[in-house]
């Protein structure tokens, strides 16, 4: 089907006003002339803020599953166009997202989740780039399940992951997430980090691990590390912060 | 990941704007071509100047690197700099500001004693230099690439002139392929699907402006496009790049529809999923 997609620069006060009252869809004025092509469409968790636990996990599987399924076959200069997804959410996604999302009702909820900047901190964005990092390095659906879960317990370093340039990757990501697994780091790697002089308020240990990637690039090359010397890179950072003598490789 | 900044390293990095190596000169360029899937990138130009890196490549103690940053990073071992490199178009967009780099990683610990392309600075205490492995030994220039494909609607223009003897003509502008119509209601200006229902007069423009390229450039009824020089007409000069943009050496009277099938992304396919929506919908 073809989608035409909305223009880049629209009236932002009229927008939500005629979203409300349904008046997109049918205005050639908000339309611009670029067009895409897509097979199928169906929507999913775009949102998934303030949820916890199951309901939480469930809604990025079922993201990442949909995402895998429906759009992961369409150029990436499409997939990671914010323009195409607004268009979606804005005309065709715009009835059910109401009944699924009705904060968007408020000028406030429809700004933090349907036009939500496309980057880092946007649910689209997270779930696309996982979804392209996993497929790419995982072939079995065991293994895909896998580090999606791994991904969705670790979703603060996810973050901080993706969120520097240097290391929106997709090899890096996965050996992080594997390292995280195989060693069993994933609690202490959320926690704070208490009695440090000189760190702000709110620093984990996950965080401050990959701070010290940051600052050492690229005289050490860490994406480019195979996962073995990436551990032990990461194990020597982490030793800056915490006590690592109780770290042995577990048996699995 | 691409590495721009002129900040100092604590050991001698080879790379052409760092001033500690004589000869410093590393400079790549590329060549991108695609066909349907994929983007396939081949070096027409990588010239490492210093010896003792060849030396070292030649002795597998460091390895090759090709970064490509876009809206994320992705990068690849380079075995030789002879050997194509594949990416496919869902991992990869070249539409948007790209950037390219070769980075050199050591594979082992290095040590400079035997490093002769060094400035003369460095004599006296290069033997304590070690770059630890995994450690970054040399980067190239960075090529940049501004969005440059193209989709092929740009190469269209349409218009409506009511004095028109026929429904529709096809004109051969000077900058675009004119599609003339009568009637403005031959365009499908109001329905809603209006940019799928235009394919067939897309298919038969390029048709003509395909047959005019091989008149206009070809001997026979062939053009070899890899030996043609640029063409200096506007229009031809946008329909050549797509041509070679999309790896077609060859155009012919022969395989003139073949040649629109690998430029225009199954314009037809489209076209097709466009009239069966159109069917579904009772309309």
């Amino acid at each position: 089907m073809e989608i035409k997609l909305l223009k880049k620069e629209i009236d932002q006060n009229q927008l939500f006003t005629d979203f409300l009252e349904d008046r997109i869809e049918g205005n050639e004025e908000y339309f611009s002339n670029e067009t895409v092509f897509v097979k199928e469409l169906k929507l999913f968790p775009i949102y998934i803020a303030k949820v916890d636990g199951v309901e939480r996990e469930e809604m990025f599987l079922e993201a990442f599953h949909v995402i895998e399924t429906y759009y992961a076959d369409l150029d990436r200069e499409i997939l990671l166009n914010g323009q195409f997804w607004r268009t979606l959410f804005l005309t065709q996604f715009r009835d059910e997202l109401l009944i699924k999302y009705p904060q968007i009702e408020e000028e406030k909820g429809f700004n933090n989740i349907i036009m939500k900047k496309f980057d880092w901190e946007n649910y689209v964005y997270k779930c696309i780039l996982a979804v392209q990092y996993v497929g790419s390095n995982c072939s079995s659906e065991e293994e895909k399940l896998k580090r999606y879960k791994l991904i969705i317990d670790n979703l603060d370093l996810y973050n901080y992951i993706i969120k520097y340039e240097i290391f929106r990757n997709d090899v890096f990501l996965i050996n992080v997430l594997d390292i995280i697994d195989e060693m069993n780091l994933s609690k202490q790697l959320k926690a704070k980090i208490k009695g440090i002089e000189g760190l702000g308020k709110d620093e984990r240990y996950g965080r401050r691990v990959i701070y010290e990637f940051n600052k050492s690039y690229p005289i050490v090359m860490s994406p480019m590390m195979s996962k073995e010397d990436l551990k032990a890179q990461f194990i020597e950072y982490l030793s800056i912060y915490t006590d690592v003598s109780h770290l042995k490789e577990p048996v699995h | 990941m691409i590495y721009k900044k002129d900040a100092n390293f604590p050991y001698p990095v080879f790379a052409s704007n760092v001033k500690t190596y004589l000869k410093n000169d590393f400079q790549i360029d590329l060549d991108i071509n695609e066909d349907e899937k994929n983007f396939i990138f081949k070096f027409t130009e990588f010239e490492i100047e210093s010896d003792f890196i060849k030396q070292l490549k030649e002795e597998r103690k460091l390895q090759f690197i090709l970064i490509i940053q876009s809206k994320d990073n992705w990068f690849t071992k380079i075995e030789s700099p002879n050997d194509e490199i594949t990416v496919p178009k869902n991992r990869l967009s070249l539409n948007n500001r790209t950037l390219i780099q070769v980075h050199i990683q050591a594979i082992e610990s290095i040590n400079f004693r035997n490093n002769e392309d060094l400035i003369p600075f460095y004599d006296a205490f290069k033997e304590e230099i070690t770059v630890r492995k995994n450690g970054l030994i040399g980067y190239s220039n960075v090529l940049v690439l501004e969005g440059r494909f193209r989709k092929p609607l740009e190469i269209f223009s349409k218009r409506v002139d009511e004095n028109l003897s026929s429904e529709i003509k096809i004109e051969l502008g000077n900058e675009t392929i004119e599609l003339v119509f009568k009637d403005a209601n031959y365009q499908f200006g109001e329905l809603p699907k209006s940019s799928g229902l235009m394919l067939p007069y897309i298919y038969m423009g390029m048709q003509k402006a395909l047959y005019q390229f091989i008149k206009n450039y070809g001997t026979e009824d062939s053009v070899e496009l890899e030996y043609l020089d640029e063409p200096e007409n506007l229009l031809d000069l946008k329909i050549f790049n797509l041509m070679r943009n999309k790896n077609v050496d060859e155009l012919s009277i022969d395989n003139v529809d073949e040649v629109i099938n690998q430029i225009s992304d199954s314009m037809i396919g489209k076209y097709a999923s466009t009239v069966r929506e159109f069917a579904s919908d009772g309309n």
